[in-house]
């Protein structure tokens, strides 16, 4: 298992690690090129079978160089279909269709839907795949600009029906998880190169005549970061590995993965000072990224209440 | 006492009621409008007297007692005014540097100019130069009566805008770093002179970078004697703090409704974990106002101890990113739609995103927060310095 994660993890790593934010429509070929949208299918719907382990592995790639596209909103159909007879839609998803679902709720915050052939529509007793054509988009812009969100006008309802009644409640549930799942990855890897970035800057950064990174104050602040991220990735494994973790489990942990992305890049800017306030810098796109995960997929409030909730119950 | 008070309030509001600019920020949507907003802003304030209400006696607008400041800046605050930010460093930073260091000559000169509207920028920081300051290199070398200036300076807040430029240089390198520094009053028309704007995160180009070839200042424009700068810059750098963040505290307290409204909004009410952070909030921000009131009754009274304008700072910087910080959050995902900024709008404008953002100025501008800290630790509880020199070998760092 960890064999196959740390190799999964060198690979990743080499596909990205020029540009940030690297090329999108290059970004989208070398992802389906690489095959990581069929990575998480079973074998016998010709994906790879790798499953939550490879979902972790390519969205904290993808995070780390805050790679741009619909990677999530994709692997979120791929997962819907992959439990149905719709093998022939499967099969153009994987190889790179683009097809979109919504980051928040209904058809709002769907990622690249100008580009999408089809859309993921989840309600509480129906789950359907709808066909782009014909309706009505309004692009939502966010401060991340490595983001491009939609708003899609519902329209006719015709469309593909993936899942009805309670199946429908459990494809929703597994789909929730799966989005949680891979904002936290997502943000994990961000949080990563945030701190690394950092580490780099204080060590070449000289004021008072000595390089920042010997002022004891700032090593701590780092090896504060550095204990949330750990923690927070150990985290992440432990649930992504735990068959039984449901939507409220996976939502929690992307909550606090999240939360430690913002605080790491909250800080990265900090500990740059006014270089890390400008647009030339890096340091800002780290920290929009990770706001806007923190508020996609549901936020630390939700969750957590959520989770408090269900403890509770228990 | 309290009756001249209340007459010095009623007075302000009356007049803010005729002349307050009303839906500016409708209106500030551009470069182009805040400029003009601000630059008519400044004019009607000039002329009924509000302006500079923390400027000596004896120069317009003037000799107002602590508890009069107090009374305009609240109403101001409470009328929801754009702030001055064109003219900020041209009525705090440049004026009072000039009450304090300028001769008869000089203030004569300046003053005036800056009642007419003239914008002046602070040009201290350079790339190699941020926290430490006193190490910056844009060298000036005496030629008859002028200055050669050359060298870069960063960060200059509306430097793209600015007339004129408090212009800190090295004139020596003997001795140690401070007693190499001289200060001058640089016009930024002058030949030599580029100004560039940067771009900030949230979107505005608030600050400048300056470049520095060949610029000749006549020796006249020093401020202070060759070799003083470092002492003139310190009473440029403390005059920012004190009667600002009295002002800004105060318009955060002013501001607290639009968290309160979006809770009502979202139908919140009951959501007993926002409303106990709003408690805290609230608390925190009834601390700044009276830790900064506080601040300004010490030095009044003679009392101001090296280090409290730190904790003033530290304080209001702190609580400024917990309040954006606690609007962003209940802002949800709408807070992540990107609106365009209210050019001028303050630190508080309900586009939380971009006020969160904005935050950061107050954590790194002006002396950062950790820097704070170092005054705080070291000036004002008297605990030992860093160590100057260092023992780490360079290749082991
Ligand atoms: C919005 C804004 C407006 C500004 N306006 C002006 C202006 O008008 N004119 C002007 O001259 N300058 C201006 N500045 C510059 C400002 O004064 C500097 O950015 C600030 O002093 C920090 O310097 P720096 O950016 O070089 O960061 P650095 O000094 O490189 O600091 C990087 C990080 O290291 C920390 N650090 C540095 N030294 C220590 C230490 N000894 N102990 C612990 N931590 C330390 C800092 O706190 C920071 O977190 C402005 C800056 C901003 C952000």
């Amino acid at each position: 298992m960890s064999m196959t994660r740390s190799e999964l993890q060198d690979a990743a790593a080499k596909a990205f690690d020029g540009d940030l934010p690297p090329d999108a429509a290059q970004s989208w070929t070398l992802i389906t090129d690489m095959g990581w949208l069929m990575m998480a299918v079973p074998e016998d719907q010709g994906g790879l079978g790798l499953g939550r382990e490879a979902v972790g592995v390519i969205h904290q790639a993808l995070g780390r160089t805050l790679v741009a596209g619909p990677t999530i909103a994709q692997m979120l159909v791929i997962e819907a279909l992959s439990g149905t007879a719709q093998d022939e839609l499967l099969g153009r998803a994987m190889a790179g269709e683009v097809m979109t679902a919504s980051l928040a709720d209904g058809l709002t915050a769907m990622p690249d839907a100008d580009r999408a052939s089809h859309l993921l529509f989840i309600e509480p007793e129906r789950i359907a795949l709808l066909p782009t054509q014909g309706r009505g988009l309004t692009a939502r812009a966010t401060w991340d600009k490595t983001r491009r969100l939609f708003d899609v006008d519902a329209g006719e309802q015709q469309g593909i029906v993936l899942a009805r009644g309670e199946a429908a409640v459990a494809l929703g549930n597994r789909l929730s998880a799966l989005r949680s799942l891979a904002l936290a990855a997502d943000s994990l890897g961000g949080a990563d190169a945030a701190l690394r970035m950092t580490i780099d800057y204080l060590e070449t950064r000289r004021q008072f005549g000595r390089p920042l990174a010997l002022f004891q104050a700032l090593k701590h602040r780092v090896a504060d970061m550095k204990t949330a991220l750990v923690a927070a990735e150990a985290l992440f494994w432990a649930r992504a590995d735990d068959p039984d973790a449901d939507a409220i489990s996976m939502g929690a942990m992307k909550a606090h993965a999240a939360g430690v992305y913002r605080l790491i890049a909250e800080e990265a800017i900090q500990l740059h000072g006014g270089i890390g306030l400008t647009m030339e810098h890096p340091c800002h796109l780290f920290l929009k990224r990770a706001t806007l995960n923190a508020a996609l997929g549901g936020d630390a409030d939700h969750w957590e209440e959520a989770a408090g909730r269900r403890m509770l119950a228990a | 006492m309290s009756d001249a008070l209340d007459g010095l309030r009623q007075e302000v509001r009356e007049w803010l009621a005729v002349h307050a600019p009303k839906d500016w920020r409708a209106h500030s949507t551009s470069e182009a409008a805040f400029l003009a907003m601000q630059r008519s802003w400044f004019a009607t304030l000039v002329k009924g007297g509000y302006a500079m209400p923390h400027w000596p006696e004896g120069w317009p607008g003037g000799g107002r007692s602590l508890a009069e400041q107090k009374v305009i800046y609240e109403e101001f605050a409470r009328a929801d005014t754009p702030r001055l930010l064109l003219s900020f460093m041209s009525t705090y930073h440049a004026a009072s540097t000039l009450f304090e260091w300028g001769s008869a000559e000089q203030q004569q000169r300046y003053i005036p100019r800056i009642l007419e509207g003239e914008i002046w920028c602070q040009g201290f920081s350079e790339p190699g130069a941020g926290s430490d300051l006193a190490a910056l290199r844009t060298r000036a070398e005496r030629k008859g009566d002028v200055y050669v200036v050359n060298g870069q300076k960063l960060w200059s807040t509306m430097g793209q805008f600015a007339d004129q430029c408090l212009l800190l240089v090295r004139t020596s390198n003997e001795g140690v770093k401070q007693a190499g520094l001289t200060y001058l009053l640089l016009d930024l028309k002058a030949p030599g002179v580029t100004a560039r704007p940067i771009h900030q995160i949230h979107g505005d180009e608030e600050f400048a970078e300056i470049f520095l070839d060949n610029v000749e200042i006549p020796v006249a424009n020093r401020l202070g004697e060759e070799g003083q700068g470092w002492a003139v810059a310190q009473s440029t750098l403390s005059s920012e703090r004190g009667l600002t963040l009295l002002e800004l505290s105060a318009r955060m307290r002013g501001a607290m409704w639009r968290i309160a409204d979006m809770i009502r909004t979202q139908r919140r009410a009951d959501d007993a974990g926002i409303l106990r952070d709003l408690g805290k909030l609230a608390s925190k921000i009834d601390a700044t106002c009276a830790v900064a009131d506080q601040f300004l009754a010490n030095r009044i009274a003679g009392l101001e101890l090296v280090g409290d304008a730190s904790i003033v700072k530290l304080a209001y910087s702190r609580t400024l990113r917990d309040f954006t910080a606690l609007g962003l959050r209940i802002g949800g995902l709408d807070a992540q739609y990107h609106a365009p900024i209210t050019f001028g709008g303050g630190m508080e404008t309900g586009n939380w995103m971009a006020d969160f953002m904005n935050s950061y100025a107050w954590t790194i501008a002006g002396g950062s927060d950790e820097v704070q800290r170092n005054i705080i630790a070291e000036r004002l509880l008297g605990m030992p310095r860093e160590p100057k020199s260092w023992t780490v070998k360079e290749s082991a760092a």
